[in-house]
């Protein structure tokens, strides 16, 4: 420890002298996701995402000539509290020029609100609840599809390709968690299919056999679980020692490796879950990225392509505003309109949401998540394009 | 009503209301001798599930295998004796620099000792969920609709072992007798020749002995751990503790058990996302109804 706090000593002096002279200007990019805490595992790869992206556009030249671009990266520990004061922080701090950020919804929705009032660019990576771009906030941008998609192809999945005929529907209580329920709940109308009932867990908790065991006595043939993976871990290992044999499906925030670690390959064989967005591995767009990350990091991480095409996103605002400017970032958004990415051509709506649909499929086959269909759901409403639409 | 859903709900409460039950000892016993709150004890706990960890790690401990039992009983005594040394370690640094001064000042260092141990845990082991391997077969006994696992099996026999032993050592040795002694009356006792400051020491050494096994359990019966998981836990057996009567050693194991299983039977039969509330609401009713809890006595206020 003693040689880190030496360098850390030297730099701040050196920055103290060179506080004297003259310093590099720079411009930051801020990043929040939880970091720490049971959900750092999705953290992880979206900063690895991030990163990634800005040094790939550093490697390519300046992006502001003169000034030099890095990465603010903050914890908000899926905290909504926590997340409002790393937006503070972003949204004081005069460097900061955009946010990629925010992995859950809870965090996201108040955080928008403090980047809105700051005229700061902010770019959602995953974060699906629909309500977040309702707000009405011309700061936000989002590159995911949505949970009023997600939800009903999750739905449509059980019962057309599982033939589930009994569901019950488990939530996390959280804003991703249960809008994403209500979602699937309220697509499931139409359906041929009964919904047995919906309750919620509390995220943090370990012990759902309570829950379980009521599920087990209502004999579902599937059981849906709007939430993240550390819970769905303890569900799916706890539904097998039960003798709970009901199918089960969950949404995106059950795509992480480390919930079959977690739950171990044995209890986790055959559950499915909805992605947004098909599979990156079959996109032609994307096979760079993919060799790059994985060069770098020995595994391909299961937000880190959000996280990244969030940050390219950013930087190519950033570098048409050509200047260390706030509202002339979001003046250079709203001119692009659209963007080409690795994941294809985003146009974004009036409320900043991207023409991009497409709802994956994934299932647990040998202890690895395998893909299974992409589905390509009709927009729930039409919304009017962008104005001043230019490709870009 | 279905009969054998019932029980099983009535297995899973006690399950995890033993678990709780043997941390709330350590509440207990703690504030009997020293009518301090030691709220550094749920992360104790959460040490002893990731001492358990570190030894299946450092002996290779993966998978069921023929002597998993064995084994987890060698991992189960590692962490009694890692608690029982790091109560020790907490009680000498934090608390007994603090024996004369007020009560407040402990239970804020309390706290303190708690982040401490959070963040400690957190800087060495990483802040993501860790996977617990299961020593024992995780198949279910029986071919019934009732499921008890192996494990259950053995959170629910070493707790009983643990509870008797612990009456035992209370009520049959001479060490027993000097902790109620202080219980009792610190000064007395210190004048009648007990060496106070080691039973005292004693104290923190057993209550974290138990809160380490029940570390250990919690994290082979869930099979994952986080380093903040000793913070909601710690809180319900020390809801346990009040229930039964703080203070009263077979108080913490009743309470402990009946909120395993009003938590277990609420979250079943009423609505799970309620399932903490339950247990709180036990907290602050009993604090209303019956601050001295089922069975404390009367709690008279000490000159």
């Amino acid at each position: 420890m003693g040689s880190p706090l030496r360098r850390a000593g030297v730099f701040i002096l050196l920055t103290l002298l060179a506080g004297c002279g003259k310093s590099e200007p720079v411009i930051k990019i801020g990043f929040v996701a939880p970091l720490t805490g049971d959900q750092a595992a999705h953290g992880a790869d979206m900063l690895q995402g991030a990163q990634l992206a800005l040094d790939e556009a550093r490697a390519a030249g300046e992006i502001i000539p003169g000034y030099k671009v890095e990465l603010a990266p903050l914890d908000d520990n899926r905290s909504p509290a926590q997340a409002v004061s790393a937006a503070k922080r972003l949204a004081a701090d005069r460097d900061v020029l955009a946010v990629v950020g925010h992995l859950n919804s809870s965090c996201t929705k108040p955080a928008s609100a403090i980047y809105y009032e700051a005229r700061l660019l902010h770019l959602c990576p995953v974060s699906s609840n629909p309500e977040i771009s309702r707000q009405g906030f011309d700061t936000f941008y989002r590159i995911c599809p949505t949970d009023d998609l997600q939800g009903p192809a999750g739905v449509r999945y059980a019962v057309q390709k599982l033939g589930a005929k009994r569901i019950f529907v488990l939530d996390d209580m959280t804003t991703y968690g249960r809008g994403l329920a209500n979602e699937f709940l309220g697509a499931a109308k139409g359906l041929p299919v009964e919904i047995l009932g919906h309750e919620g867990i509390t995220q943090g908790e370990k012990d759902f056999t309570p829950v379980l065991t009521k599920i087990k006595g209502l004999n579902p043939d599937l059981i849906y679980f709007a939430g993240m993976f550390p819970e769905a871990a303890l569900l799916l290992k706890q539904k097998l020692k039960l003798g709970l044999s009901a199918k089960f499906l969950g949404g995106d925030g059950l795509f992480e490796p480390a919930l079959i670690e977690l739950a171990t390959p044995e209890a986790a064989e055959g559950m499915s879950l909805t992605t947004l967005g098909g599979d990156i591995r079959s996109l032609p767009t994307a096979q760079r990225f993919v060799q790059a990350f994985e060069a770098k990091h020995g595994h391909l991480g299961a937000y880190s392509w959000y996280a990244y095409e969030s940050t390219q996103i950013a930087l190519e605002a950033i570098r048409r505003a050509g200047k260390k400017d706030r509202t002339a970032v979001i003046a250079a958004m709203k001119g692009m309109g659209s963007y080409s990415g690795i994941l294809g051509l985003h146009t974004f709506d009036s409320k900043g949401d991207t023409s991009l649909r497409v709802i994956g499929i994934y299932t647990v086959r040998g202890g690895k998540f395998e893909f299974v269909e992409a589905v390509h759901p009709s927009p729930p409403e039409a919304d009017p394009p962008l104005a001043g639409t230019s490709s870009g | 009503m279905n009969g054998e859903l019932f029980l099983q709900q009535l297995l899973n409460g006690l399950t995890i209301g033993a678990v709780y039950a043997l941390i709330a000892l350590g509440y207990t016993m703690v504030y009997g001798t020293l009518q301090m709150i030691n709220f550094a004890h749920g992360e104790v706990f959460m040490v002893g599930a990731y001492l358990g960890l570190s030894v299946m790690l450092v002996f290779g401990l993966a998978a069921p295998a023929p002597g998993g039992a064995a084994w987890l009983v060698m991992v189960i005594a590692a962490a009694a004796v890692g608690c029982a040394l790091l109560g020790l370690l907490i009680e000498r640094v934090a608390y007994r620099p603090l024996r004369k001064a007020p009560k407040l000042s402990v239970l804020i260092t309390a706290i303190g000792v708690s982040f401490f141990l959070q963040n400690a845990v957190m800087l060495f082991y990483g802040a993501q969920d860790r996977y617990v391997p299961e020593l024992l077969p995780a198949r279910r006994m029986g071919e019934g609709a009732v499921s008890v696992t192996p494990m259950q099996g053995v959170i629910f026999a070493v707790s009983i072992l643990l509870m008797a032993g612990l009456q035992w050592v209370v009520h049959g040795t001479k060490f027993g007798r000097g902790m109620r002694a202080v219980a009792q009356d610190p000064l007395a006792a210190r004048l009648m020749g007990i060496p106070v400051d080691r039973v005292i020491a004693m104290t923190f050494a057993i209550g974290s002995a138990l809160a380490g096994v029940g570390g250990v359990l919690f994290g082979s019966y869930y099979s994952t751990i986080n380093f903040h998981d000793g913070y909601l836990v710690g809180l319900k057996a020390f809801t346990a503790a009040v229930l039964g009567g703080i203070g009263n050693l077979p108080g913490a194991m009743l309470g402990g058990l009946l909120l395993g299983l009003l938590e277990g039977l609420g979250a079943g039969y009423i609505s799970a996302q309620w399932k903490n509330v339950f247990a709180f609401a036990v907290l602050i009713g009993v604090l209303l109804i019956r601050p001295h809890g089922l069975l404390g006595e009367r709690l008279a206020e000490r000159a």
